[in-house]
């Protein structure tokens, strides 16, 4: 199967700050399923930014969907952009747009229909059981809510990946599971999905592959459950 | 659908609300000066045209009325052959006495104090006729006689008149300038409330040109708000300045007023404003875009 995600040797700083990643080398399959753990400050959300273009590494190379994202011209990657759903730690709504305009946003961006849209984004807000609260603005939800909106907004458009940080972290279980499925279902389907999570039970009850972060450095776990280096396991697959 | 997209970054908050007022009290100040440099342009115009073809004799009062009579038809006659005189018109004394009135009050004309007898002459400039000539001609004539060439007062009035002109030229330039910087400025800061937005928009995959004609609509609007609002604005204190102006004592300036083309000047800085608001959000947006990945 083809790599969606490939990193080499990739180092990343803030600034003239040390470096928050170093020597990251992995892959991700098409299709595949990854849980990225590792203690708060040990640089998951670091990563994913990196994976989403946020940032370009100080060092290393990225590249996604087999290209090399250094050398793509800016015009370019909205079009990568829009095969990537994100749900961002801090979620990210616009607070003067309600959770039915925010979930769409998109969609409007990608010019989809808007009777399309609207029977789209009615169905998965009721998906997150959010279906009472579409004409409801961030500022006055909770921050459950929230996060709801904040997946519903990045898997809406059906992504090729999925980069989820900490979605479950103000959920019950209930909602919880019921989001876990959201992802599995999204995955069944052909999205390659990256959940950084703290829940370490979710984890375990899941048996996916484990990205290990832990300052700064990445450690790849099978499903399996066997620890692996990342450096041998990626020149395995080179 | 289009209608939806181009409400995508359209905020309602309260920390835009004044970015028009300030952009309205600039164009208020812009149309002011605007308005005043071309007014004092149309009265420089006015006396521009009185050097060219005036001068004025000036006969001293005689002993009675009738030797003034005669000085001044004897003046006329001469003038008559004179090479140059277009045409020569006795000013009355009601009218120099109106005209006169100003300065000197009601006195001016009555018996206690007589008045000099004024011949205008409509001379041709390029005949090279001078007031010294003219006066040479006439003083043997009519004793006492003097010709007074408009042109020498009038352009010493007139190059203090341009000089005051360009003095506002550059007032109206540098305000100009400030409202430009105020609405770059008003515009860049309501940008700034916008970035978290901006930064979302990018992040779902919107093409920079497309996130920046979000942000240029909305401008637009605010700009041409505040336009509108500063004409609103300016426009009574033009209309009560011209109704000063034609109500003016006759004789102490020449007309001025406000007329259509001078509207017309004053109500281009709406569009104006407008269009430099929608270019500075573009270009504001396109530059922080520019800088992310
Ligand atoms: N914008 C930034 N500028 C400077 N330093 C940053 C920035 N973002 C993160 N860091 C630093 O990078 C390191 C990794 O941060 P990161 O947010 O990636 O951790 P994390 O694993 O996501 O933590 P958490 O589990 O708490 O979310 C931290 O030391 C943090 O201080
Ligand atoms: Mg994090």
């Amino acid at each position: 199967m083809a790599e969606v995600v490939r990193f080499e040797n990739v180092g990343l700083r803030y600034g003239l700050g040390p470096e928050v990643l170093q020597d990251i080398t992995f892959g991700l399959e098409a299709g595949s399923f990854h849980f990225l753990i590792g203690p708060s400050g040990a640089g998951k959300s670091s990563l994913l930014r990196l994976m989403y273009l946020a940032h370009l590494p100080t060092r290393g190379l990225i590249s996604l969907f087999g290209r090399d994202v250094s050398t793509l011209p800016h015009e370019q990657l909205p079009k990568i952009r829009r095969r990537i759903g994100v749900m961002f730690q801090d979620f990210r709504l616009l607070p003067h747009l309600t959770a039915f305009d925010n979930v769409a946003l998109p969609l409007r961006v990608a010019g989809v229909r808007e009777s399309e849209i609207r029977r789209h984004v009615e169905e998965l807000l009721t998906w997150v059981a959010l279906e009472n609260h579409m004409d409801v603005r961030p500022p006055t939800m909770s921050g459950g809510q929230q996060q709801r909106v904040a997946i519903a907004r990045a898997v809406i458009a059906r992504p090729k990946i999925l980069y989820a940080d900490e979605p479950t972290g103000n959920v019950d279980d209930r909602i919880a599971a019921r989001l876990m499925h959201l992802f599995e279902e999204l995955n069944k389907l052909g999205t390659t999905v990256i959940i950084a999570t703290h829940n370490e039970a979710m984890v375990r009850e899941l048996g996916r592959p484990i990205l290990k972060l832990n300052a700064g450095r990445l450690e790849i776990i099978p499903s399996n459950g066997t620890s692996l280096e990342s450096s041998p396991d990626a020149e395995e697959a080179v | 659908m289009r209608f939806r997209q181009l409400n995508l970054a359209l905020e309602k908050d309260d920390t835009n609300r004044f970015l028009p007022w300030l952009i309205a009290f600039m164009v208020l100040l812009a149309a002011l000066s605007i308005a005043g440099m071309l007014m004092l342009h149309q009265i420089s115009g006015v006396f521009e045209h009185g050097i060219q073809d005036t001068m004025t004799v000036q006969i001293p009062a005689g002993e009675n009325i009738e030797a003034d009579e005669k000085n001044v038809s004897e003046a006329l006659e001469a003038l008559k052959k004179v090479d140059g005189v277009l045409s020569s018109n006795r000013i009355s004394a009601g009218e120099i006495s109106r005209l006169l009135k100003p300065w000197l009050g009601e006195t001016a004309g009555s018996d206690g104090l007589p008045l000099p007898q004024i011949i205008d002459v409509e001379v041709d400039r390029s005949s090279n006729l001078t007031a010294e000539k003219l006066n040479d001609f006439l003083s043997p004539l009519i004793p006492g006689a003097t010709v007074d060439d408009h042109s020498v007062w009038l352009t010493s009035l007139v190059d203090t008149l341009h000089s005051t002109e360009l003095i506002a030229l550059s007032v109206v330039f540098l305000i100009t300038l400030a409202t430009i910087g105020t609405v770059v400025f008003t515009t860049r800061t309501g940008m700034g409330i916008h970035r978290q937005t901006i930064e979302v928009l990018h992040f779902v995959g919107a093409q920079d040109e497309f996130i920046a004609r979000q942000f240029a609509t909305r401008a637009f609007i605010v700009g041409l708000q505040g336009g509108i609002v500063g004409i609103l604005l300016a426009a009574p204190i033009l209309y009560l300045f011209d109704y000063i102006l034609r109500n003016l004592e006759e004789g102490l300036l020449p007309r001025a007023s406000l007329d259509i083309s001078i509207w017309i000047s004053v109500g281009v800085i709406v569009p104006a404003v407008a269009l430099i608001a929608m270019m500075t959000a573009r270009s504001t947006v396109l530059k922080t875009l520019k800088k992310m990945v």
